[in-house]
């Protein structure tokens, strides 16, 4: 593959010794770029040094729409898409963040009176990121801890493609091996499509059984480039397999023992308005809003496997700075809400919506409660227990208000807070009302009017009586990589069953309620 | 030898723990999904259980608390409400009245009581039954079992702790209306081996290794686990690696054709379980009530060996198959102890 790459122009095109930085070029030639972005301009040549490895297909869906002439365009206009290509290029990842360098230069190497067109020479200068990257590391995600060790092979064919290959084992994961191959789609950086392989164990002692999940993935992300709002497209097969069941292990979680294949499609939406900058630290959003949404449709039609629902999940929160009267400056105080909800809702294996449907298993019920969803409960503390087990339920709701409060002396530039919160929430499992074939063996199916009958009676006990509640206080520590989170609360309503905290409680997590 | 039958199911090995567990019964070894690291590290799992995770979460600090404090800590939460109902899934897993045992067995069969097709399972379903004790079954994993292998108990709610199968024999005598007692005889041991060693590697190698009965594995073991035709065809290669394995381990059926690796040879196997009915038509021969040793009532022994005549006859009853083998026997005593044993264990409809 060239070294260097050039596009347009109708003149042969220099080496590449002969850019050597914008001092060297014509002064004069300089002065008319900035003189007048409304003068026309085409450009003459394109060129990129140092793009070794990278193919030229890749390169043409990025510079392609730099040289496509357009008759009227200005200055401007082209200063604009050099602009552009240079993001673009930065956000394919495979060049070092900082040796981007661009040249532009006239293309006439002797002005000659006063030209029609302006005809510019551009040139970019990158360097690749090294091809393979490995790294080993610790992790902290929410309630968990882990540490891993990632291979990264960049750039594999030339048109941005990584693979990662990534084993990694922790508090709650036993052990996780994952291989995933990415690549944008038709050059857009902001579209990306990505194969994905895993394998994992993972104990989950708040059930009394570890999952072990087998699967593949086809994922496509973009990303809207006027507004930042993020999407994706998943389709997954995984085999799941409930095992190692403890000891003490309830009915529930017996009866679910075993194997299940779940194929699902899965549509994510992300709308992150957090204003993060304006503050005084960039871990605690002064302002704005956040709107997560997922959808998932498993098992229904062509889909097939063993489990079969549609699984609708949807967070808000919100935060924005309290104005105290006397003090000039933002306070650094700030007050937050945040809503989750989420339904699960069975469906038929065949096409249509009247066939017979099974009740969901464990895995794929909703938990609720721990440090980083409901506060002041322990991990899925909330919702139906079996015999100690959060067996999880189908439908929640959960909402939670905080306040962040500076600490005196340290200040609100410190990333510590004292945070007052109060929160709550419901989860509720779909119960089989038609009292169906009671005793002898059997996974029952329920009918669609049971569903949507149990269902209804599901949701409308959410509203039964309190929310289990829970309110405190504690230190809030918002680093870069995580939130640590130390807090002093009470419950004020549980359901029996449910396992409220008293006391103390940390939470290390990214994403809070 | 009945010690090893009966005893807990504790690996003395690391290197194949698992197997020799999972598959101890004649049933299919608790499918890993081909996680091979896992399978020491899941036998000390269910044996030590991650206590530690479950204590730290469940016992916050301790240190005294001022009595006012400890006043107002008593005074929440300030509302109990009733506790939320289970999931739909929750309701068949156990009853309120009577135990539930977990079986091998498809659900139309739970449904009737019927006996489960696995040996290991029948035979407790078949003591349980005969020893007069009240209870369900339900279809079920070796992934639900405490030990790694079926049959378990549970008794009915809110007692929610599992019986293993090695103490069901405990149970029975103290919950059947009409425990049999255990003939004593240092004979037992001795027989108890023709049910461990001939029969049941005939029964594992005709329902896993031969390809006749393949469809037969299928609608024991693969079909009830997922309906995906890739998880089926992973989880018979599990079992049928697990069941040559397990057979080979007595050693003495390597096929002379095959040097170097280890072939089982079906014929070695078939002869084995041959001598072994004749040696049991023989000794039943010898007892005047029909049951072995001489007992007044079936024992478990009789089950045992009911367990694998019945489903070599209602399974594998063609042409030179175990169910013809069980037929031929001494003159016919098995089949006829088969009889009375359904007729004792009030599953006179069965054939």
């Amino acid at each position: 593959m060239a070294d260097a790459a050039s596009y347009g122009g109708n003149t042969a095109v220099g080496g590449v010794s002969s850019h050597e930085g914008p001092e060297q070029v014509d002064p004069s030639g300089l002065q008319a770029i900035f003189d007048n972005t409304l003068a026309p301009a085409t450009i003459h040549t394109v060129e990129l040094h140092g793009a070794k490895y990278t193919r030229r297909s890749l390169l043409d869906y990025i510079f392609k729409p730099l040289v496509e002439s357009s008759p009227n365009a200005t200055l401007g206009d082209v200063v604009a898409r050099v602009g552009t290509a240079q993001s673009k290029l930065s956000r394919l990842g495979i060049f070092k963040d900082d040796s981007f360098q661009v040249f532009i230069s006239d293309a006439r190497k002797s002005p000659a009176g006063q030209p029609e067109t302006t005809e510019l020479d551009i040139a970019f200068n990158v360097k690749e990121k090294s091809r393979l990257a490995l790294g080993a590391g610790t992790d902290i995600g929410n309630t968990e801890g882990s540490a891993y060790t990632n291979a990264e092979l960049r750039n594999i064919f030339g048109g941005a493609e990584t693979l990662t290959v990534n084993a990694r084992t922790g508090t709650r994961t036993r052990s996780a091996y994952n291989a995933a191959l990415s690549a944008p789609v038709l050059g857009n950086p902001d579209i990306r499509a990505a194969f994905e392989a895993q394998q994992s164990s993972t104990s989950k002692p708040w059930a009394s059984h570890e999952e072990n999940i087998t699967g593949g993935s086809v994922k496509v992300a973009w990303q809207q480039a006027d507004n930042g709002d993020s999407h994706s497209v998943t389709y997954s097969s995984v085999w799941r397999q409930l095992t190692n069941l403890l000891p003490g292990a309830s009915p529930t979680v017996r009866g679910d023992a075993g194997d299940s294949l779940k194929n699902s499609f899965t549509y994510s939406f992300t709308r992150d308005r957090l204003d993060r900058l304006s503050g005084p630290v960039p871990t605690l959003p002064q302002s704005g809003y956040l709107i997560r949404a997922m959808s998932e449709l498993a098992g229904w039609g062509f889909l097939k496997g063993d489990v079969a629902f549609s699984k609708t999940e949807l967070e808000l929160s919100t935060t924005r700075p309290l104005a105290i009267p006397g003090v000039k400056n933002t306070s650094g105080i700030t007050v937050g809400g945040g809503f989750r909800m989420g339904l699960l809702y069975p469906l038929p294996f065949s096409y249509g919506l009247s066939g017979p449907r099974s009740p969901s298993r464990i895995n794929d019920r909703f938990q609720l409660g721990g440090p980083t969803d409901v506060r002041g409960f322990k991990l899925g503390g909330l919702g139906p227990h079996d015999n100690g087990d959060a067996v999880g339920g189908d439908v929640y709701a959960a909402g939670g208000v905080n306040m962040m409060l500076p600490i005196p002396r340290v200040g609100a530039s410190s990333p510590l807070r004292i945070q007052l919160f109060a929160n709550g929430g419901r989860l509720v499992a779909l119960k089989n009302k038609g009292k169906s074939k009671e005793g002898e063996g059997g996974h029952l199916q329920m009918s669609s009017r049971a569903v949507s009958r149990s269902m209804r009676s599901a949701v409308s006990e959410l509203a039964d009586g309190l929310p289990s509640m829970a309110a405190g206080v504690g230190l809030v520590y918002a680093h870069p990589a995580a939130r640590f989170e130390l807090n002093f609360s009470l419950p004020l309503a549980v359901r029996k069953g449910e396992e409220g905290r008293k006391g103390l409680q940390v939470g290390v997590g990214i994403n809070f309620l | 030898m009945q010690k090893r039958e009966e005893g807990p199911t504790r690996p003395t090995s690391t290197s194949t723990p698992g197997r020799w567990l999972r598959i101890r019964n004649g049933g299919p070894p608790r499918h890993g999904g081909g996680r091979k690291l896992s399978a020491a590290r899941r036998s000390s799992i269910t044996r030590t259980p991650h206590k530690s995770t479950m204590a730290s979460t469940s016992a916050p600090w301790q240190w005294p608390v001022p009595r006012p404090l400890q006043q107002l800590f008593d005074s929440f939460p300030l509302v109990t409400y009733a506790a939320t109902e289970l999931p739909a899934r929750s309701q068949p897993a156990t009853s309120d009245s009577v135990p539930t045992l977990y079986v091998f067995a498809s659900e139309a069969d739970a449904r009737l009581g019927a006996p489960s097709f696995n040996p290991g399972c029948l035979k407790w379903q078949t003591f349980l039954r005969l020893a007069g004790v009240t209870f369900r079954i339900l279809p079920s994993t070796n992934h639900a079992s405490p030990t790694g292998a079926l049959p378990f108990l549970l008794p009915a709610r809110p007692n929610t702790t599992p019986i293993p199968a090695t103490k069901l024999h405990t149970y029975a005598l103290q919950h059947g209306t009409c425990p049999p007692s255990e003939p004593s005889t240092l004979r037992l041991d001795a027989y108890h081996s023709l049910l461990d060693l001939p029969l049941r590697n005939a029964w594992l190698h005709a329902l896993y290794l031969n390809p006749a009965h393949t469809s037969l594995l299928d609608t024991f073991y693969t079909a009830p686990a997922s309906s995906s035709p890739w998880i089926r065809d992973a989880l018979r290669l599990q079992l049928r690696r697990a069941a040559e394995a397990e057979i080979l381990k007595t050693g003495s059926y390597l096929s002379a054709a095959a040097a170097g690796t280890a072939v089982v040879d079906g014929k070695q196997v078939y002869e084995g379980a041959r001598e072994a009915l004749e040696a049991l038509a023989a000794l039943l021969a010898e007892s005047e009530t029909g049951w072995f040793f001489g007992a007044q009532r079936p024992t478990l022994f009789d089950a045992g060996v009911f367990a694998f005549t019945y489903l070599m006859v209602r399974y594998m009853d063609g042409e030179g198959g175990l169910g013809g083998m069980v037929k031929g026997a001494g003159d016919g005593e098995l089949e006829g102890h088969r009889r009375r044993v359904l007729e004792a264990a009030r599953w006179g409809g069965e054939k």
